[in-house]
């Protein structure tokens, strides 16, 4: 790459890395590997949140994540982490409907308690 | 508030409007469709703030701002009942085209559209549909722009008050889309380095990608579904 496509590639850099050739080639050459890196961690990261949010969703009607994704694998349900995810987050009426089949399928969780919410401890009677 | 997200959904509009010709209704929900690489649901804040200003009376069913730019596409029906060019090749519902100069009426003259939502398998990969909108898919070999395809890996299918979980597969339920564009994603730099051994490779790298729009979602009807009483 030549002194100006490296100089583009550098902006917003910090002190001398967006303005001097010696400095800059150096930075964005870090931060070309850095983006070839995290182009593969961002799938990881990403399948993590995923998980995370699932996990919450389901929580909150007495099912663990675990649980659940083997209810899910037991009725053959092959909607991914992704979908399930987004379902959780702005479609609860549908993913209440998988969460009831996967408790169905998968009875490990009967005993769960639902968590308390905290609006409905009340500290001043 | 609302100015800004206006002229944002207006900036976005006019980028589309010289490429696809398409009304700037479906660009405004159309930035949810999203090439692979970004989260599909990344909406500027500013544009579901909008939105979820003209929802007024709308149900829970779709409360988030992605899902609630549908319905208030639904809401705000009512008088349009004009089509000057209907496209030959668009979807069967009709689909008012008006010019470009109403920008800001064309946010209230949606047709109806129906609220369903379905998740389907393209390429080896998940995405969730509205009718109406577009997404980026790998590409599809074989297919020409305007060609109408049928998608059949459909694994859920949702409405306002029934879901219907496919186990895998909803059976002979069929997701009709129309491609729009056959294009390559924006570049990225493939730049492998080694230190102190002299190696470094600079490849630039564009994957092509089919844009399709989704046009209707049928055939869900006889498989069991799973209703709510709410």
């Amino acid at each position: 790459m030549n002194k100006k496509e490296i100089l583009k590639l550098a902006k917003g850099f910090r002190g001398r890395a967006k303005n001097c050739i010696r400095i800059a080639r150096e930075r964005v050459e870090k931060a070309l590997q850095y983006s070839y890196r995290d182009r593969r961690n961002k799938k990881r990261d990403m399948r993590s949140l995923w998980i995370q949010s699932i996990n919450a969703g389901t929580r909150q009607h007495g099912v663990n994540y675990g649980n659940f994704m083997h209810g899910l694998m037991k009725e053959n349900i092959q909607l991914n982490r992704k979908v399930l995810s987004e379902i959780s987050m702005h479609e609860p009426y549908s993913f209440r409907a998988l969460v009831d089949i996967s408790r169905n399928a998968f009875p490990g969780n009967k005993n769960v308690v639902l968590p308390t919410r905290k609006a409905d401890v009340s500290i001043n009677v | 508030m609302a100015s800004s997200a206006t002229f944002s959904t207006l900036v976005l509009s006019s980028s589309f409007a010289t490429q696809c010709n398409v009304s700037n209704r479906h660009h405004q929900s159309c930035f949810l469709s999203s090439p692979p690489k970004i989260p599909i649901f990344s909406i500027p804040k500013p544009v579901s703030l909008k939105l979820t200003s003209l929802l007024s009376k709308t149900p829970t069913f779709f409360t988030i701002p992605k899902s609630s730019e549908s319905d208030a596409a639904v809401v705000d029906v009512e008088p349009d009942n004009v089509e000057p060019e209907p496209e030959p090749e668009a979807a069967p519902e009709p689909e008012p085209e008006p010019e470009p100069a109403s920008v800001v009426e064309a946010s209230k003259e949606e047709p109806k559209r129906e609220e369903i939502f379905a998740v389907v398998m393209i390429g080896g990969r998940q995405y969730i549909v509205f009718p109406g909108r577009y997404l980026y898919t790998q590409r599809l070999k074989g297919a020409n722009v305007n060609d109408k395809i049928v998608l059949n890996k459909v694994l859920l299918v949702g409405t306002k008050t029934t879901t219907y979980i496919g186990k895998p597969v909803v059976t002979n339920a069929a997701v009709h889309a129309v491609v729009e564009e056959q294009g390559l994603n924006p570049k990225v730099v493939v730049f492998k380095y080694k230190k102190k051994k002299n190696y470094r490779r600079n490849i630039g790298h564009r994957q092509p990608n089919t844009r399709i729009r989704i046009t209707g979602i049928t055939g869900y009807q006889d498989y069991p579904a799973v209703t709510l009483e709410s």
